[in-house]
């Protein structure tokens, strides 16, 4: 599970795989500046096209496929100039949650991008609002942020039953742990009053989020889920970390 | 291996094309299918979702459309017919569904047929199945429009302007109305008809509980006392021909095999399930709607008999709670069928049967315009002529050749099974099964009127034609 190059106790526990999906065939693209961030971490693109539900996968395929693949192979080529290795996906598709969700699954995807435009990146920011996984946010960041001089900032949002303080104590240990200089570690706990709003808002000063999946609620259900609600309106673009599936 | 050539031929059309290949069946997953260059297909459809391609396609005609018509035509017994089309669409869905587990693929009945016995049989039931969808969304449609104009006189409106009826003209407009809709692609259309067909078997169940009751005498009402075949044995099979139409939705679950998940288990559930609820709900419409006003009287009552059986029960409230559901059973039975047409003329396009040209999906919508207009255009010029009855048969004439056709492949099938032959469901007992199904399909169009023969055998031999003509050198036996 280890990897051993770095010092004993100071090293990631679980090298990180990123998912990055694009829809590639409607002109989204990855910037150099964000393939470059993220080359340090195992990086599978899936490139995606979503069709309505009277054109079978098939049809569509037949027609798109050279363009998918040719458009998801000059993505790959933007990676590999920023030094990093990249495998790839292509898919056709009537759901796109249900594809980006089997392929991360598949490749065990610590966590998922939700792309938005973005400059050079170095600074991150992690909104915490509930549970999440320590040990997988821990590593992705330090990963991330091994090389360069990139700062993080760890924010507790307070509200009931959620022990805020804690969580970003407990994170920046983890953090430590995997030899992440404790200078380039800010912790801060707020209240807010509509968090995904604030975190949107917050974005403006950082390049990345990096964020659990949220609670599925009804809520959850007719809007989307948190980050998906922070992407919309955020300017940066945000990395969703999953949850492990059991058994995994 | 892609290009078995047999026949010593280009394996070629006449412009040159050439059948194209998407994804080999070991490349089928329960979640994608994985083409050559390993680009994944995503299965999309769940069993809920099948399931409501199946029902939603079958219940506009069986309870909307055909009591009136049936009960005219067979007394009481009409309900005896609705039982002989399940009892046949059964054993053809057995088939069907061993046959779509092991080619879950796009083109349903049309795909098994080509593959299993050739290029000629497979032109003549996928072009002509065009034509059989085509005749069926125009049936749907004027079904639809009856109950539009039956609406606007429960609104004190009148079904005439300036003398004219409204049946027709509405329908037009409809039809117009839903190709456009799946020209311009709702993302959401699918789940729609989730909750449309939710929606309608909770009304009908409800409906038929009451009518059910009252029917026995649990209310009290009076019922009317009938022969319960007043015309002899005879008409009860002729009825079923002509009812057969009210089936012919299990096979669209087919249609959309490629975008099933799980295709090994839900295929076989959706259509054997869905022939299983629509049944049911036939043959018990069709027992609480002779009890409750005698079958003359439904046969006056014509296509919307069944409103009159609502006023009957339960006044205006029940009239306008049935009403809004034969609205939205014509309407989804049409805008699925529309939608299997697509999907039909793709499957014969993507073999080069037609030209290509067919299958081109429109870049800004993301829909296959060619398609869904060559679905659409001629079901208006249908609608227009509006032969109820002769719609719905020659519809039924030409599914019939193709269910009896899936059975007889099916048993090429497994006489001789290739090696990629593995279907996750295996008919028991298949010859016996596939053997009636074939007999029953074929012995069906026997009953029908001489004239939707004549249009079936003339749009088959055209079929046929069209096949010598443009691609006699495309070769699809045991090509996948």
């Amino acid at each position: 599970m280890s990897d051993t190059d770095t010092a004993d106790d100071l090293a990631i526990r679980e090298p990180p795989t990123v998912l990055v999906p694009v829809e590639v065939l409607e002109g989204e693209s990855i910037s150099e500046s964000l393939a470059a961030f993220l080359a340090p971490a195992r990086v599978v693109v899936l490139g995606y096209h979503v069709l309505p539900e009277q054109t079978p996968t098939e049809q569509a395929s037949m027609q798109f496929e050279d363009r998918a693949r040719e458009a998801v192979a000059d993505l790959a080529a933007v990676f590999e100039g920023a030094g990093g290795g990249v495998e790839t996906r292509v898919a056709f598709t009537h759901d796109r949650e249900q594809t980006v969700e089997r392929v991360a699954s598949e490749v065990g995807a610590t966590a998922v991008l939700l792309p938005n435009p973005v400059g050079a990146v170095s600074d991150v920011l992690v909104p915490f609002r509930g549970a999440i996984d320590r040990d997988r946010l821990a590593d992705l960041v330090a990963t991330l942020l091994a090389e360069g001089d990139g700062t993080v900032t760890l924010w507790g949002i307070e509200r009931e039953g959620f022990d805020a303080a804690g969580t970003v104590e407990h994170a920046r240990e983890s953090l430590r742990e995997r030899g992440l200089d404790a200078a380039r570690i800010a912790s801060e706990t707020s209240a807010a009053e509509s968090p995904i709003h604030d975190i949107a808002v917050r974005s403006a000063d950082f390049d990345v989020i990096v964020m659990g999946e949220g609670e599925e609620s009804l809520w959850a259900a007719l809007l989307g889920d948190d980050p998906e609600r922070v992407a919309e309106n955020a300017v940066a673009p945000v990395l969703v970390v999953r949850e492990r599936e059991d058994g995994a | 291996m892609g290009t078995a050539d047999e026949s010593g031929g280009t394996n070629a059309n006449r412009a040159g094309e050439s059948p194209a290949q998407v994804g080999r069946p070991e490349t089928v997953t329960d979640e994608t299918t994985v083409t050559e260059e390993g680009t994944e297909l995503e299965r999309s459809i769940g069993l809920a979702g099948g399931v409501s391609i199946g029902v939603g396609t079958m219940i506009g005609a069986g309870i909307f459309v055909f009591p009136g018509l049936a009960a005219g035509r067979a007394g009481p017994a009409a309900a005896g017919s609705f039982a002989i089309g399940a009892v046949i669409a059964l054993l053809v869905a057995l088939p069907a569904s061993e046959l779509a587990t092991a080619m879950p693929k796009s083109g349903g009945g049309y795909y098994f047929v080509s593959r299993a016995l050739g290029a000629l049989p497979g032109a003549v039931v996928g072009i002509s199945i065009w034509l059989g969808l085509v005749f069926a969304t125009a049936f749907y449609l004027v079904g639809f429009g009856n109950y539009a104009a039956e609406m606007l006189q429960q609104a004190g409106i009148g079904t005439t302007v300036a003398g004219v009826g409204v049946v027709t003209p509405l329908a037009l407009v409809f039809g117009v109305l839903l190709t456009l809709l799946n020209l311009v692609g709702t993302e959401n259309a699918a789940k729609l008809q989730n909750y449309v067909v939710g929606l309608l078997l909770s009304i009908l169940v409800a409906f038929l509980g009451y009518g059910g009751l009252d029917a026995l005498g649990v209310f009290g009402a009076q019922t009317t006392p009938e022969a319960f075949a007043p015309f002899g044995v005879a008409p009860v099979f002729t009825t079923a021909a002509l009812v057969f139409t009210s089936y012919l939705g299990f096979a669209q679950v087919a249609t959309v095999a490629g975008d099933i998940k799980n295709p090994g288990r839900n295929l076989p559930l959706a259509m054997v399930g869905s022939v299983l609820v629509v049944g049911v709900l036939y043959v018990a419409t069709i027992f609480v709607a002779t009890s409750a006003m005698g079958s003359a009287a439904l046969r006056d009552a014509g296509e919307t008999a069944i409103v009159n059986v609502a006023d009957q029960f339960l006044g205006t409230a029940g009239v306008v709670a049935i009403l809004l559901a034969g609205l939205l059973a014509t309407v989804s039975s049409a805008n699925a069928s529309i939608l299997s047409t697509s999907r039909a003329v793709f499957a014969v396009s993507k073999d080069a049967l037609v030209p290509a040209f067919a299958s081109r999906v429109n870049l800004e919508y993301g829909t296959p315009h060619v398609a869904l207009a060559m679905a659409g255009g001629p079901v208006l010029v249908l609608v227009a002529l509006g032969e109820t009855e002769v719609l719905a048969e020659v519809a039924s004439f030409l599914h019939l050749v193709m269910y009896g056709l899936m059975c007889v492949a099916l048993v090429a099938m497994r006489r001789n099974e290739p090696e990629w032959y593995d279907p996750d469901f295996r008919v028991p007992a298949y010859r016996v099964v596939a053997g009636l199904g074939a007999l029953a399909s074929f012995g069906l169009i026997a009953f029908m009127q001489p004239a939707s023969q004549l249009i079936g055998v003339a749009v088959m031999l055209a079929a046929a034609g069209w096949y010598k003509y443009y691609a006699s050198d495309v070769t699809l036996k045991g090509v996948l």
